[in-house]
């Protein structure tokens, strides 16, 4: 009886795919980033990279630190849903040294949110700015209390 | 000494290959397990994507079309000037039906004048032709099954646990299948970083505590966010669902979204 014996095709053909398989294991867990995986088919690592940028608004909360008399008069009159930067624009850097002062504001912060517009809600104040009156808003609207006149 | 090539040696030879193929990655698996425990323990700044479950609800009743969530979704991400947006406002307008037609309603007319940006000028028709016109702010809808992110064939979009759908910049090859795959046009690419970019919900600001830039800055609250997992007391998300009958976009679609509209018309795509 014959021994069996590997043909020596097959043996090579059998080393030539472990050398690729091999290879591409190596060179997979060499390039494949640390966190890839770590919550899907992803790089973990990207979701800490973008919540590491620096916020650029401050948010109410930073204004509320200072001016809570402010706020406090915002919020009892119908301007209560507005954020301060809303007005008075990116005040990051007014909140982290108060002496860089926020924008200084003009009427048409006021324009472009009440200019009458047919596609603004109904519920909305709205005026039609020409036929208005042709000063200044606050001379007759204090912005923090819109229904209160100076 | 033998040196004859013989079969105990080879296959030896091919063990201790193999042995070292294998011990790799599980090296690797060990590192990215201590990693693992480094992140979760890292957290210092206390958050983890696991504990939330983002959500954004629109009241298009109350948008006024004033621009400024785009104008502060810009600023705050370094949105591209030009036509790119990751937060655009619509404004539909829907004409009342010429007489004898025999319709319900007119053509509808869509424009987004800059994103709207800048709000929104006059409209094309004299107000008595108008029957219905209205707001509807846009941004990623924060799909529960992305077609964007099937389609990346890098792994650089995908779904984070706490629902944000987001990029990985260094990953992004620019291909631009997800721009095609999303349904709502959401992404762009961007000029500057040759990457797809989209809304991010402000990830650098949620995870601070902080509420999306638009939803900061919308000046009647049309944009309410908030987190299935932790409610608040006196929760705005869920006096928004008692207050509202709620719908989303192309539901047909399948996508799930987590993006809520209330007040939508049925010409909203």
């Amino acid at each position: 009886m014959r021994r069996f014996q590997m043909p020596p095709q097959i043996l090579r053909l059998v080393l030539l795919t472990l050398a690729i398989v091999g290879s591409y294991m190596v060179a997979r867990a060499f390039l494949t980033p640390a966190t890839f995986g770590q919550y899907g088919w992803y790089r973990g690592a990207a979701l800490e990279e973008l919540a590491a940028r620096t916020p650029v608004y401050a948010g109410k909360k930073a204004c509320d630190e200072c001016h809570s008399d402010i706020l406090h008069k915002l919020a009892g009159d119908a301007h209560k849903t507005l954020s301060c930067e809303a007005c008075h624009g990116v005040s990051r850097t007014h909140a982290e040294n108060p002496d860089v002062l926020p924008v200084k504001l003009t009427g048409s912060h006021c324009i472009r949110c009440h200019e009458a517009n047919p596609s603004r809600p109904a519920w909305f104040k709205q005026i039609v700015v020409k036929d208005h009156y042709s000063g200044k808003c606050t001379e007759c609207h204090i912005p923090h209390q819109p229904t209160q006149s100076p | 000494m033998n040196t004859r090539f013989n079969r105990r040696g080879a296959l030896a030879r091919l063990g201790g290959i193999l042995a070292g193929v294998l011990a790799l990655p599980i090296a690797r698996t060990a590192r990215a397990a201590v990693q693992r425990v480094f992140v979760s323990s890292g957290a210092a700044r206390g958050y983890d994507p696991s504990k939330h479950k983002w959500l954004m609800c629109i009241d298009v009743n109350k948008c006024i079309g004033c621009g400024l969530c785009v104008e502060a979704c810009k600023k705050e991400n370094g949105v591209p000037e030009g036509p790119y947006f990751r937060t655009w406002i619509e404004r539909y307008i829907i004409p009342k039906p010429k007489p004898g037609s025999g319709q319900t309603r007119g053509e509808t007319l869509v424009d987004c004048p800059n994103g709207g940006m800048h709000g929104f000028p006059e409209p094309p028709l004299p107000r008595d032709q108008i029957e219905h016109s209205f707001f509807v702010p846009k941004l990623c809808n924060l799909c529960e099954h992305s077609p964007c992110v099937q389609v990346c064939p890098v792994g650089a979009t995908f779904d984070a646990p706490d629902g944000a759908v987001l990029i990985d910049p260094n990953y992004c090859i620019g291909c631009g299948f997800c721009i095609q795959a999303c349904p709502y046009g959401c992404r762009f690419l961007s000029p500057v970083t040759k990457t797809a970019e989209k809304c991010t919900l402000c990830y650098h600001r949620i995870t601070r505590g902080l509420k999306p830039a638009c939803a900061e800055i919308c000046p009647t609250q049309a944009r309410i966010f908030g987190d299935l997992l932790n409610p608040v007391p006196d929760d705005p998300i869920q006096k928004f669902y008692e207050q509202n009958r709620v719908q989303v976009l192309k539901p047909h679609l399948g996508t799930a979204p987590r993006v809520l509209y209330a007040g939508l018309d049925k010409e909203v795509r």
